[in-house]
């Protein structure tokens, strides 16, 4: 069973192709790490199955549909949801309603006569203490760490409760026993069966979580396979090497 | 003290008004980020509902008032889905859709005098003649009255509404962020357009009052519209709270700003507000935190 299946995806910007007819397939139920130099087309990657950018050329297949549009708001319907590379978080919001707005009614009329109820506010302090932001629970998400506002991201993506989620180098910034956390929910999203996109530049991190690996270069499929066949493969490491 | 006591109550009265503008100002701009000149429109708008339902169909005051706040709150919705939502699907600049709504402003006041001429009209025949209640020295219209608890009871609501619903946190989201937002399932043209309904019915709402306490003319929209926009940047721009305080500032300083310098200097106070908080305090009394 495939998650997502891309076809000739292609993005581009101002005529360099950051996503470069890529065809992909992500498996159900399994943590896929896509790695890849600086600015091989990782995160634009993200972007485009995210609704972020809008596709230049080929397909997506997602939800048993075939896609030449994504929009945004619909991502969040597809089961599919993501964290940024660069931290965003809603700044100006409480660490607790940065995730209750993943869970609570969006509807105009539904949330307009809805307060969040006693579950919807347990299931968010669960996620919150999954992720060891507890404390931080009723301060602004604006004065978190960066390493917090990490986890804060990927605790509102945990909140959608998508079976599809996009990590976008979600250990960048985090402490020794964060990284610990982060790859303990890693694996326990896999163990609930649902599928989990890895973008990281620790191969060790790689080595211990991912079932499979693709690896971008220049917008395109450089290599698949295991993370030991990927990382002893040749063509990348000269790619990572800049040979 | 007579004086003192009259100018607090004018200065309230004029706040009052002002806050209307500038909170639904702020929240509109808290999520769409553009200076929306068809804002003063909508309440022109209002007033002249209210002048077609009250006055030329002959139905009661509150029907017309109610008739007035409706029609500003529906041609906001028409506005947001007609022209600034197709401009936003577009990429438009913040300044193509500034000027956008400058000419959607002209366009409305040109459409109202071409209906139902640029002469100044009074309401009273709503309102019967004036009547006033006495506060210790000074004097209040029953309409200046409604003016005050209007803004305080819009303020009010606006507070559950943002701070205790789904909705609001919703809105706050989008205010914040609104890519993320749309990821998080929120669907942001739907917000917007609810926030277009509110604001624009609550600005309605300044117009409608105003017109049944001064009377109305195709530009008062116009007037409205510069104060409440000054008390918002005064408040903090995009800070619904700010432009209830900015809102009260600017109102005070008009009022108690004759008592030291001439008449004739009431419009410049304002502004001159303005300057010196763009110039000190960019920011705003509040600055951008929470919508
Ligand atoms: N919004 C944008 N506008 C213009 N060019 C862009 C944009 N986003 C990405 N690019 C370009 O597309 C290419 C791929 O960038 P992308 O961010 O997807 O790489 P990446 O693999 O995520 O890199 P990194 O590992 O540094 O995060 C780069 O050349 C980048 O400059
Ligand atoms: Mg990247």
């Amino acid at each position: 069973m495939n998650a997502i299946t891309t076809e000739r995806l292609r993005k581009t910007f101002g005529g360099v192709a950051a996503v470069d007819d890529l065809s992909i397939v992500i498996q159900k139920g399994k943590i896929i790490g896509i790695i890849g130099p600086n600015g091989s087309g990782k995160t634009t990657l993200t972007n485009v199955l995210t609704g972020i950018h809008r596709m230049d050329g080929g397909v997506v297949v997602v939800g048993k549909k075939e896609r030449t549009r994504i929009k945004s708001c619909e991502v969040f319907g597809l089961g599919l949801t993501r964290t940024f590379q660069n931290v965003r978080v809603f700044e100006q919001v409480s660490v607790l309603d940065n995730v209750l707005i993943a869970i609570t009614k969006k509807g105009v009329l539904g949330s307009l006569f809805e307060r969040a109820s006693a579950a919807q506010i347990q299931n968010a302090d669960a996620v919150l203490a999954r992720v060891g932001l507890t404390e931080k629970r009723d301060a602004l998400a604006a004065e978190l760490s960066y390493g917090q506002r990490k986890l804060l991201e990927i605790a509102r993506a945990l909140a959608t409760d998508a079976e599809i989620i996009l990590f976008d180098e979600p250990y960048a910034g985090l402490f020794p026993e964060m990284v610990k956390r982060v790859s303990g929910i890693m694996q326990e999203l896999k163990a609930e069966g649902k599928t989990v996109i890895l973008i990281e530049h620790d191969m060790a991190l790689i080595r211990e979580l991912c079932d499979h690996v693709l690896v971008m270069d220049a917008g395109k499929l450089l290599a698949e396979g295991t993370p030991e066949a990927v990382l002893s493969n040749p063509s990348v490491i000269e790619a990572y090497l800049g040979v | 003290m007579d004086i003192a006591a009259q100018l607090t109550v004018n200065s309230l009265i004029a706040g009052s008004l002002y806050a209307l503008v500038a909170m639904s100002f702020n929240l509109i701009f808290g999520a769409t980020r553009f200076f929306n000149l068809a804002h003063g429109a909508l309440a022109t708008v209002g007033a002249y509902g209210t002048f077609y339902v009250g006055v030329v169909l002959g139905l009661p005051l509150s029907v017309a008032v109610a008739g007035g706040v409706l029609t500003a709150a529906l041609a906001g919705y028409a506005l947001e889905r007609l022209v600034f939502r197709p401009l936003r699907a577009r990429k438009a600049s913040n300044l193509v859709l500034l000027i956008a709504s400058l000419g959607i402003l002209i366009a409305v006041e040109a459409i109202l005098a071409i209906f139902f001429t640029s002469q100044f009209k009074t309401l009273s025949v709503l309102t019967g003649a004036a009547q006033t209640i006495h506060i210790g020295s000074a004097v209040i219209t029953h309409v200046q009255l409604t003016m005050f608890a209007s803004a305080v009871l819009v303020c009010g609501t606006l507070w559950l509404v943002l701070s205790k619903t789904s909705f609001g946190r919703a809105i706050r989201a989008v205010s914040d962020d609104a890519e993320v937002a749309k990821i998080v399932g929120i669907n942001t043209n739907v917000i917007i357009a609810a926030l277009f309904v509110i604001g624009s019915a609550i600005v309605g709402l300044s117009g409608v009052l105003y017109g049944l306490d001064t009377g109305i003319e195709p530009r008062l929209g116009f007037m409205l519209l510069l104060k409440g926009v000054i008390a918002a940047i005064v408040g903090g721009i995009g800070n619904v709270y700010g432009g209830f305080l900015g809102a009260f500032l600017v109102g005070f300083a008009e009022n108690f700003g004759i008592w030291f310098i001439s008449g004739e200097w009431k419009e410049a106070i304002a502004f001159g507000l303005l300057v010196l908080f763009l110039v000190f305090r960019p920011q705003g009394i509040l600055g951008k935190k929470h919508t």
